[in-house]
């Protein structure tokens, strides 16, 4: 018999945070390089990105750190830490200004800036500069009858979307794959409010033995033995339910972005594997869940 | 310096440059932020932290146990602008003589030990613990620096990162045809890699995870020491860090523990292959304060 989820939804405060379409940019110099130093230019972070989105894969473009649907930031760098820290996953955001203005659509990631899904339509409609207004919600989010469960970034919307079900006072949630610890990489340096952990692809024969070469953006992903609630490091015991929140990557030590949803003792938290746990079909971004 | 090994490098053709930078002052975020750091289980601290002239810890003593978050010993200098600051971390190698060009103790001479990486970017200079005591933030500091394009002749899958070819040739060494092993410490499991991950591994460093306290004395890392050589398993150090089976970086301890996540003492890579190539045996006493003969 399952025990009933016990949200605080209703001591959540709603606040609007605001960005920019932002531009793409380019280091100067231009190129990266591949594990064994080849340099390459591509696409990938930044901009409005028409065909790379939530629900598609997270491996084999020919980009860099593909940021799915529309990356805005703040220009004021203030203002931008609070888009960060106070935007959650499943929080509905609105463009406030140009062609698009009025449009709806839902963040889906938090990268070195917020990503936002919107329908393909109205990304015809928007332009850099354009400015996009969330509806912020979820800090503080708990589950009363588990106050050693951490959600990050976790909205109401994606908590209720989960799928979580409890066993004998264990909480468990769908994951689409797990990873193995070893392989989670940079990201390490921060703090784990903010942006991702990029698990490291480098080793393409394993990324192909473990099928993780077949993960999909907005994929749920579970990791065992991380500790993740202030910082990211290796602590057996302890386990992560992440979000794949961008693509892979050619640099070494990157790949695709692992954002921490949820971290508990694993005596509490668990997960298991469920191939359908993927925010673009659980939070109904592409068809109804 | 003893030399230990003859293999053979390309040392002639490496050209010598100056790199200098002042001695760093310590720093701390300004107001209204709190000065405190979260430990991994979200204790906040407030410990010395890199940076600085540090009078007590240096190469050779202990890197866990201090009441400190990744400290550099000895002296840590670095440059205001970025560039020039990128210009020193990279072109100052492990093992390049360094000297005090102003201030009281003008003319003394010490070495580079190591480098600190994303968020720090110092380079780490031994100076005898007497001519800490005349030296002074702002001080500035020049380094002969030597090292980069460094290669093993017989051995090109092994990329050199930032070893002086005095300290190489001081290394104690195993090589066969295609394969060369060198003497360290300690190795260190892929999953215990942690910040520097990713990030450039021309300079900078890669830290050793310790929130795991109960691993890493099953492991015996706890019991490493500032300046011990230490090698990663399964991590390729080429263009930046990262996973690999197989792949093997070796660096020297250029840091302190500290208790943040993700963190632990910070490893200088001085070398690294991707398949192979490069191996390691143990020698406990591979420590840089011996094989640089550096003076207390």
């Amino acid at each position: 018999m399952s025990e009933e989820l016990r949200w605080n939804f209703d001591d959540l405060v709603q606040m609007a945070v605001t960005g920019r379409v932002s531009q793409p940019t380019i280091r100067r110099g231009g190129y990266t390089p591949w594990p064994d130093g080849t340099g390459v230019m591509l696409p990938g972070m930044s901009g409005i990105v028409y065909n790379a989105r939530v629900g598609d894969r997270a491996f084999g473009w020919a980009g860099d750190h593909v940021e799915p649907g529309v990356s805005i930031a703040n220009a004021d760098e203030r203002a931008d830490y609070a888009l960060h820290y106070l935007t959650c996953i499943g929080n509905e955001a609105e463009v406030t200004t140009g062609l698009a203005r009025g449009a709806r659509g839902i963040v889906t990631g938090e990268h070195a800036r917020l990503l936002v899904d919107f329908p393909p339509e109205t990304l015809e409609e928007m332009t850099i500069g354009d400015t996009v207004q969330i509806e912020s919600c979820g800090r503080g989010l708990r589950l009363e009858n588990h106050p050693d469960i951490e959600f990050k970034k976790t909205s109401p919307a994606l908590a209720r979307a989960l799928g979580l079900s409890v066993t004998d006072g264990r909480v468990s949630c769908p994951v689409a794959m797990e990873l193995p610890a070893r392989i989670m990489g940079s990201g390490a340096e921060l703090n784990s409010e903010f942006v991702d952990q990029d698990l490291m692809s480098g080793d393409r024969a394993l990324m192909a033995d473990l099928g993780i070469d077949q993960m999909r953006l907005g994929d749920l992903i579970g990791i065992r033995d991380v500790d993740h609630r202030f910082g990211r490091s290796y602590r057996k015991g302890w386990t992560a339910v992440c979000l794949c929140i961008h693509g892979d990557s050619v640099m070494t030590g990157h790949g695709p972005g692992i954002l921490t949803l949820i971290t508990g003792p694993s005596d509490q938290l668990d997960f298991h594997i469920d191939p359908t746990a993927n925010i673009a079909e659980t939070l109904g971004i592409r068809g109804k869940p | 310096m003893t030399r230990r090994n003859d293999l053979a490098t390309n040392e002639v053709d490496l050209v010598s440059v100056s790199v200098a930078g002042t001695v760093a002052h310590p720093g701390f975020p300004g107001l209204p932020a709190e000065p405190y750091r979260l430990a991994a289980d979200g204790t906040p601290f407030l410990l010395p932290t890199y940076g600085g002239i540090v009078y007590n810890v240096s190469v050779g003593d202990r890197a866990f146990g201090w009441a400190a978050d990744c400290i550099h010993p000895g002296v840590s200098i670095h440059q205001a602008d970025d560039n020039q600051n990128r210009g020193l971390n990279v072109f100052a190698c492990v093992g390049n003589r360094a000297k005090v060009m102003s201030g009281s103790a003008a003319g003394a001479t010490g070495v580079v030990t190591g480098k600190s990486g994303r968020f720090s970017e110092q380079v780490i200079v031994h100076f005898p613990r007497e001519v800490r005591t005349r030296m002074a933030v702002d001080d500035q500091v020049l380094v002969r620096s030597e090292g980069v394009g460094l290669s093993l002749v017989g051995h090109p899958e092994v990329a050199l990162k930032g070893i002086a070819p005095g300290l190489l040739a001081a290394l104690t060494v195993k090589e066969e045809e295609g394969h060369v092993a060198f003497g360290v410490v300690a190795q260190v499991p892929a999953h215990l890699a942690g910040a520097g991950l990713g990030l450039t591994s021309q300079g900078g460093s890669l830290h050793i995870q310790s929130t795991d306290r109960t691993l890493l004395a099953e492991l015996g890392l706890d019991r490493l020491r500032l300046g011990d050589l230490v090698a990663f398993e399964d991590t390729d150090s080429r263009y930046n860090h990262g996973h690999l089976r197989g792949a093997r970086a070796i660096g020297v301890v250029a840091s302190t523990d500290g208790p943040r996540a993700g963190y632990g003492p910070g490893v200088a890579i001085l070398m690294t292959a991707p398949a192979g190539q490069l191996g390691s045996f143990d020698a406990p006493d591979a420590n840089l304060f011996e094989l640089l003969k550096l003076e207390d």
